[in-house]
């Protein structure tokens, strides 16, 4: 570390978000609504200008990042993607199908019969590389599509690599009950750094898959409570209290599994290192972020139910005077509540990114310090990643969020 | 050079050059210079400047160049952001093109072009493609396979009409049953069926009947009683064995599994993408069903003709149907799932008018046997 042996102090830079509640959600309601209007087809340029307001409040006090993909480009890409698996999707649907209908004997039980159901929609098997691929693809285009000090993000192709190993560590994830979890997680999130780059500067993932572990202690917590609540009821035959206990040891994994992908976060994050030289801190627990989810969550609902509470009474108090005046006002009182009701929706549909998805970027940003930043002066540019199909494989697929 | 301060990123590399920035109203054109830019001054003529729009920080404007490049964009990678609000101000005074959106020379060719191809391959997938592999199949499909299939479907929707009911809705009078097998003999006397068929008859108020896969017939109660005579559920029988013999329901069932994800993959997951994905779904479902339909109302008129019962009886029975549609709004032709019930009665009329001699498909006593098989 040639900064540190001159004796020279170290840069450390700080995140700051900018972003505000309000103008966010003002931005996520027209775009929704112009989305509805448009029948879906705005989604990719409600998606681009969201993530533009987003990247534009991350910064380091100075300079902010920008995004510049573009709503267009989506579009092409989503095109190019329908054509593909349109074909690939109805094919591989009705073969299945096919097969399900072949294979299997006459349904003699209930449960015969359901397990048939379940073959039936097995389709499900079939779209699961795709959606691996497709999510290595979003994280390729997002990167690509980010700046920062006019110097491009960027990701190496691999996409298949990521599909194949992704099917790999579930199919051990789920064959060891879970317990290879992090090991997943580090692999996967390693194979994903180690082929991202600021400018010319590679990202390396660092640290061990087994420090991963203690982060899992909630989720063995949780599902240890659940049998156990399940085995008083069974055993010893007490379904009522048993059965509390397991609903509180299932709310309990629930809490565990967040736990673990934020502590999973920080640790990642922590044993990134950019250009061999640049590292990051992370400083922050995972409690308020944990207590943001879950918080965020509640407020969501209960604006939900005020919404379309609202919405309701909007109703009644639009249509029964329009009863009473005739035809002509009740077609304007459907017309109205037609249009408030496509409010209420864009306003709940903007709920979670507000309340959410947010406030935890928020406080990750904030929490951010990069250490021996001085060495981001001599990062160079990258050349223009064409995005390949700009994530339009996961617009069709309906993998990942908001942003 | 008296300025505004700015900051510069020549988009080459990440260190940042502190400027300071004058702007030439008589050049039409941005100045800027500072002790670390190596090539300075640059002049950034107005009419090339542009910003982004949605942006979160306040108080600052970073611009940048429109340029012929490869990027998603027509921008230069270079960035200067300035923070002077009078400056700002100025600016965008100046620059009525700052928040212009240029677009690649060439960009609407490719929309074209792809939208096409797009229309193109769902439309190839959906109307082409799927058809014919579900027709393909359903020949393939072992019998056997196709009578489990069917038993499983006349299961499902047993409980469903059923609502819980615990004793099944299967009708189970003898006499009834020994009727309806009278009337099926009578239909299919000296013709050589793929299937052997089975019929049920569900107590359900509802009017109509079904044909699952595999010769699972199933008639609802409510048939019965509005029925105006046996021709008429002899007619309804014959439309049935139709669907049966040419395979319709497990066709249907292998298209739908096929064009089921591609909706509403195209539509996205919006309400108004829902609604779309409904309506399309209605559409391609009906265009395959209403062809079905007049081709198991030919067969049925056939039958009837070959088997001597009057297809009045089929005429009666279609404009009662329609009158009870009457009442409700009526779904435009190309989304309704069977051709309207005028058509059907007109086309069994004329059928009637060249029959010749015909006998009613029961007797009295078996008519009343069957109307009762569910009491």
């Amino acid at each position: 570390m040639a900064t540190q042996t001159m004796a020279e102090p170290e840069k450390v830079l700080h995140g700051q978000y900018d972003g505000e509640r309000g103008a966010l959600l003002r931005l996520a309601v027209v775009t929704a609504l112009l989305t509805t209007v448009t029948l879906g087809i705005y989604r990719f340029w409600a998606r681009t200008r969201i993530r533009r307001y987003v990247w534009s409040s991350i910064s380091d006090g100075r300079d902010n990042f920008e995004y510049t993909g573009t709503g267009l480009e989506k579009f092409l890409g989503f095109l190019m993607a329908v054509v593909l698996l349109a074909v690939y999707l109805g094919v591989v649907q009705m073969i299945l199908f096919y097969f399900g209908l072949t294979l299997l004997g006459e349904p003699q039980t209930p449960e015969q019969a359901m397990l048939q159901s379940v073959a039936f929609s097995i389709t499900f098997v079939a779209v699961l590389p795709l959606i691996f691929f497709a999510q290595y693809r979003v994280r390729r285009y997002k990167l690509a599509r980010t700046r920062w000090r006019g110097i491009r993000f960027g990701a190496e192709k691999g996409a298949w690599g990521y599909a194949f190993r992704a099917m790999g560590h579930w199919l051990l994830t789920i064959l060891s009950l879970g317990l290879l979890l992090p090991w997943q997680t580090w692999r996967l999130e390693r194979y994903m750094t180690d082929r991202s780059w600021y400018g010319d500067a590679p990202f390396q993932q660092g640290g061990r898959w087994t420090a991963l572990l203690p982060a899992m202690s909630h989720i063995y917590a949780g599902l240890f409570i659940m049998i156990g609540g399940g085995m008083v009821a069974g055993l010893l035959g007490q379904p009522e209290s048993g059965g509390a206990v397991a609903v509180l040891g299932f709310v309990w994994l629930l809490v565990g599994i967040v736990v673990y992908r934020v502590k999973a976060f920080i640790y990642l994050t922590e044993n990134k290192i950019l250009d061999g030289n640049i590292w990051f801190e992370l400083h922050i627990r995972a409690t308020p972020i944990v207590s943001t989810v879950f918080l965020g969550g509640l407020m969501v609902g209960i604006i939900t139910v005020l919404i379309f509470g609202g919405l309701g009474a909007a109703v009644m108090f639009l249509l029964v005077p329009a009863v009473m005046l005739g035809e002509g006002a009740v077609f304007i009182a459907v017309v109205a509540i037609g249009a408030l009701y496509l409010l209420a929706y864009a306003v709940s549909a903007s709920l979670v990114l507000v309340w959410i998805l947010q406030p935890i970027i928020h406080q990750v940003v904030e929490a951010v310090t990069i250490r021996n930043a001085d060495e981001l002066d001599y990062i160079e540019q990258r050349g223009h990643d064409t995005g390949a199909d700009a994530e339009g494989f996961a617009d069709a697929l309906d993998v990942g969020g908001a942003i | 050079m008296p300025g505004v301060a700015a900051r510069y990123f020549d988009g080459q590399s990440a260190g940042r050059h502190e400027v300071e920035l004058v702007l030439d109203e008589v050049g039409g054109q941005l100045v800027f210079d500072g002790p670390t830019l190596g090539d300075g001054p640059h002049h950034w003529p107005f009419a090339r400047l542009r910003t982004q729009r949605d942006q979160a920080r306040k108080g600052g404007l970073t611009l940048m160049l429109h340029a012929a490049t490869d990027d998603e964009a027509p921008r230069d990678p270079a960035r200067l952001t300035l923070n002077d609000p009078g400056s700002i101000a100025r600016l965008r005074r100046l620059c009525p093109d700052l928040d212009k959106r240029d677009l690649h020379p060439g960009t609407w060719g490719r929309i074209v072009r792809r939208g096409a191809l797009a229309v193109a391959a769902v439309g190839l997938i959906l109307f082409v493609i799927l058809p014919r592999m579900a027709d393909t199949m359903a020949d393939l499909i072992p019998i056997e396979r196709e009578i489990a299939f069917g038993k499983a479907v006349t299961a499902q929707l047993e409980q469903a009409l059923g609502a819980g009911r615990e004793d099944g809705l299967t009708c189970d009078d003898p006499a009834g049953h020994a009727a309806l097998a009278r009337m099926l003999v009578r239909l299919t006397e000296g013709r050589d069926l793929q299937y052997d068929l089975q019929l049920r008859v569900f107590d359900h108020e509802m009017v109509n009947a079904f044909a699952a896969p595999g010769g699972q017939v199933v008639i609802l109660r409510g048939l019965l009683d509005e029925a105006s005579g046996p021709d008429a559920v002899a007619a309804v029988l014959a439309h049935e064995i139709g669907h049966v013999e040419r395979r319709d329901a497990t066709r249907h069932a292998l298209r739908a599994a096929g064009s089921a994800g591609i909706l509403s993959m195209v539509l996205g997951d919006v309400t108004g993408g829902a609604f779309a994905v409904f309506l399309g779904e209605q559409l391609i479902q009906s265009s395959y069903s209403r062809e079905a339909e007049t081709r198991a109302d030919q067969f049925a008129l056939e039958m009837l003709n070959a088997a001597r019962v009057d297809s009045a009886g089929m005429a009666e029975f279609f404009d009662h149907l329609g009158e009870m549609e009457g009442g409700g709004l009526r779904l435009p032709e190309y989304l309704a799932s069977h051709p309207p019930s005028a058509d059907r009665a007109e086309a069994a009329r004329r059928n009637a008018d060249v029959q010749g001699a015909t006998m009613p498909a029961l007797g009295d006593q078996d008519w009343q046997a069957l109307k009762t098989i569910c009491d």
